[in-house]
């Protein structure tokens, strides 16, 4: 009864109204601002429709625009572009880019058989990276007609049939495999790369969050107690310390999970948006779809054989593998919080408590972002021992090792997380069981110059 | 009278320190009695008073509450004794009526006797209506009204009270004052009140022990002090004990 009352208590704390509101406002901007992002990066690269302006009055000309508008690939918006001031024309068409075939081009290719020019003005576009994105390359622009133009050369000036061209154009037949762990599967490493790519950062990301979220409640739900002297109230009612710390901590696992549950299906949701895609459909085959931009369309072929590609390479977890994910992901939050209680119960006040959530922001980001950059299994020397001596590393692997088949890496981390824990938990029960709760604190007075144990008393 | 608490030459010396900040103290505190220890700042009262509370462990000596020991049975002392902290505070995103049930639940074994001490917590601290507000919204002398009444609801044996007044005004204190007599008269509940105001002293307490550099000088009625240093009132006593060290 008393642990549930404690429990309660705690939940209330840490779960406000005003909480809940900012964990469904933070997963809301994270699913427009993939949808934002996934908009821009789709107008970006989108070629279905080409602006022009067509000076040129010769056959192969008409010819070459006709053939693109027959395609039914691509439309052409015709406009008249009256004089070089290009900043003033595309302000009055309000055009973000043009295609201007000056006069003589068909001549130059047909006639003169050299090169012929052809302009391309395009507005650059401000405001971050949906702008960044939307600002279309010429190439994107003109490999459509420079495509129809070789067709025509090719037919026209050197006599060659369809097939011929078809055979120029496309001489070599693709068929790509790929290796991991000694297994092959007949899948492109491209479009793998993308699923992997999106895995091995929502996971990541959730570890970060919930690591983050789990261990910031607690610390400050412990030094808020102390520095209002709630701490004192509560633990001399008859309650045990270690009920009082047990309820703290499971509620603190509670929010975190609920936070990072928000947390990351806005971040799903934003990284589906990214990739433009049906954001229902989360399976495989979905996702390995929505990652083909229209940049990479030759890769839509093995499309279908990519889940099973997944688990030939090894890339599919088995359910022991989630479960043994899910102990690692525990014992690691339990580390956190740990750390977390140790820290908070050195705080004396409000600022402290920011400055002493410095050492385990900094252990969860050093591996998240190690992680996000390269493998740490293949780095050396010391970098190697220092990552691998933060216990969070060990999670962030932990999902890759796994998939790997690297059980000796995993059980290794595993292990070393455990010891970890039970050390970080001992000196967490010593200070919550013994004076050390009161008397301990750390002085960051003087611009921190002077630190310092000092015990509280009168 | 039953003795509610025995101090036996208790002793606290925290960790890199050379002296004790509290050194052989010994007092003890009757049924229905208010006991006051008073003392300059860094005397040695907090220390005191955290130790019989079961916050801090002692480095020598014992104190029994109710006969327990807060040595060997701090659980039991904790059924007993309630503890008011100077300058506490309360859950700032509770309701008051919250913070009494929360309170009382940790002190009933079932729910007839916590429902009738947040009954009695209610009639004590006076906030009718606001208790259904969030703490954060109270002021100052709210939220120690409502702390009092949490300290004394579950009618411990001993409530042991850090300045039980400050930062009230006049009138606040004047009504925590009242409280405090009539609940030792009434219900012959014990208090340990440690604080820096004479005039409260004088007015609430029935003996006093003043207390400096970590020991316990003097100890007796208020009456018998005056008396005993003859002086015209407790502020005498108290200079002539922790200034000068005048022992009678």
């Amino acid at each position: 009864m008393k642990f549930g009352n404690l429990l309660k208590k705690e939940l209330r704390e840490l779960i406000t109204f005003q909480a809940m509101i900012g964990m469904v406002f933070t997963m809301v901007l994270l699913i427009v601002m993939g949808q934002i992002m996934g908009g821009a990066m789709e107008e970006g690269f989108d070629t279905s429709t080409i602006t022009l302006c067509n000076k040129d009055t010769s056959a192969f000309t008409e010819d070459v625009l006709t053939t693109i508008q027959e395609s039914g690939h691509t439309t052409i918006n015709f406009v008249d572009i009256q004089s070089e001031d290009y900043a003033a024309e595309m302000e009055r068409l309000d055009l973000k880019n043009v295609v201007i075939i000056p006069e003589g081009f068909g001549d130059s290719v047909t006639v003169e058989k050299k090169p012929a020019q052809i302009q391309v003005v395009s507005q650059m576009q401000n405001g971050g990276f949906a702008g960044t994105m939307s600002t279309v390359s010429a190439t994107d622009i003109i490999s459509v007609i420079q495509d129809v133009c070789m067709d025509e050369v090719l037919l026209e000036n050197y006599g060659l049939t369809e097939a011929d061209i078809e055979l120029i154009r496309d001489p070599l037949e693709l068929v790509e495999y790929t290796t991991l762990n000694g297994k092959t599967s007949k899948v492109s490493v491209m479009e793998l790369t993308a699923i992997t790519m999106m895995q091995s950062m929502i996971a990541p990301f959730a570890i970060f969050f919930l690591l983050m979220m789990a261990s910031q409640m607690i610390m400050t739900a412990i030094s808020t107690e102390k520095i209002d002297k709630t701490l004192e109230t509560l633990l001399s009612a008859p309650v045990s310390r270690l009920s009082v710390l047990g309820a703290k901590m499971v509620a603190a696992v509670i929010s975190a999970l609920l936070n990072a549950a928000f947390m990351i299906v806005g971040f799903v949701f934003y990284m589906l948006g990214m990739v433009g895609g049906a954001v229902e459909d989360i399976t495989a085959s979905a996702m390995a779809e929505t990652t083909n931009l229209p940049i990479d369309a030759s890769a839509l072929e093995s499309v279908t054989s990519l889940p099973q590609a997944m688990a030939e390479l090894g890339l599919t977890l088995t359910p022991m593998s989630y479960v043994l994910f899910a102990v690692q992901l525990f014992l690691t939050l339990a580390i956190g919080l740990a750390i977390s209680l140790i820290l908070g119960a050195m705080a004396t006040d409000i600022k402290s408590v920011q400055t002493l959530t410095m050492p385990i922001m900094i252990a969860v980001m050093i591996p998240f972002f190690i992680t996000m950059f390269v493998d740490i299994n293949e780095m050396t020397g010391v970098f190697k021992l220092i990552a691998y001596a933060i216990p969070f590393t060990h999670t962030y692997t932990a999902l890759t090792n796994l998939m790997n088949g690297e059980m000796m890496l995993f059980w290794g981390g595993l292990a070393y997380q455990l010891v970890f824990f039970v050390v970080c938990m001992f000196l967490a029960v010593k200070v919550f069981t013994t004076d050390k709760l009161f008397t301990m604190s750390v002085n960051f007075d003087a611009g921190m110059k002077k630190r310092g144990k000092k015990a509280v008393e009168e | 009278m039953a003795t509610v608490l025995e101090v036996k030459e208790l002793s606290k010396k925290y960790p890199k320190k050379t002296k004790f900040a509290a050194e052989k103290v010994s007092f003890t505190v009757e049924e229905g009695e208010i006991f006051a220890l008073i003392g300059p700042n860094g005397a040695g009262k907090t220390t005191t008073i955290r130790m019989i509370s079961t916050l801090i462990n002692p480095t020598e000596g014992d104190a029994l509450v109710a006969g327990h020991s807060i040595i060997k049975e701090p659980d039991k002392v904790r059924e007993n004794i309630t503890y008011l902290p100077d300058e506490a505070g309360a859950y700032k995103t509770m309701k008051g009526i919250d913070y009494l049930n929360f309170m009382a639940g940790l002190f009933a074994k079932d729910k007839e006797t916590l429902d009738k001490y947040v009954e009695r917590g209610k009639a004590i601290c006076g906030l009718g209506d606001r208790l259904n507000e969030k703490i954060g919204g109270y002021s100052r002398g709210m939220i120690r009204k409502l702390l009092l009444a949490r300290a004394v609801m579950t009618s411990p044996k001993l409530a042991i009270m850090d300045e039980a007044t400050s930062g009230l005004d006049v009138i606040n204190a004047l009504e925590i004052r009242k409280m405090i007599k009539t609940l030792a008269k009434e219900q012959n509940m014990a208090f340990l009140l440690s604080s820096h105001n004479m005039l409260e002293i004088e007015y609430v307490s029935d003996r006093v022990g003043i207390i400096a550099d970590g020991h316990l000088m003097v100890v007796g009625t208020i009456d018998e002090l005056k008396e005993k240093y003859e002086a015209a009132n407790l502020e005498e006593v108290f200079e002539r004990v922790v200034k000068n060290h005048e022992i009678r």
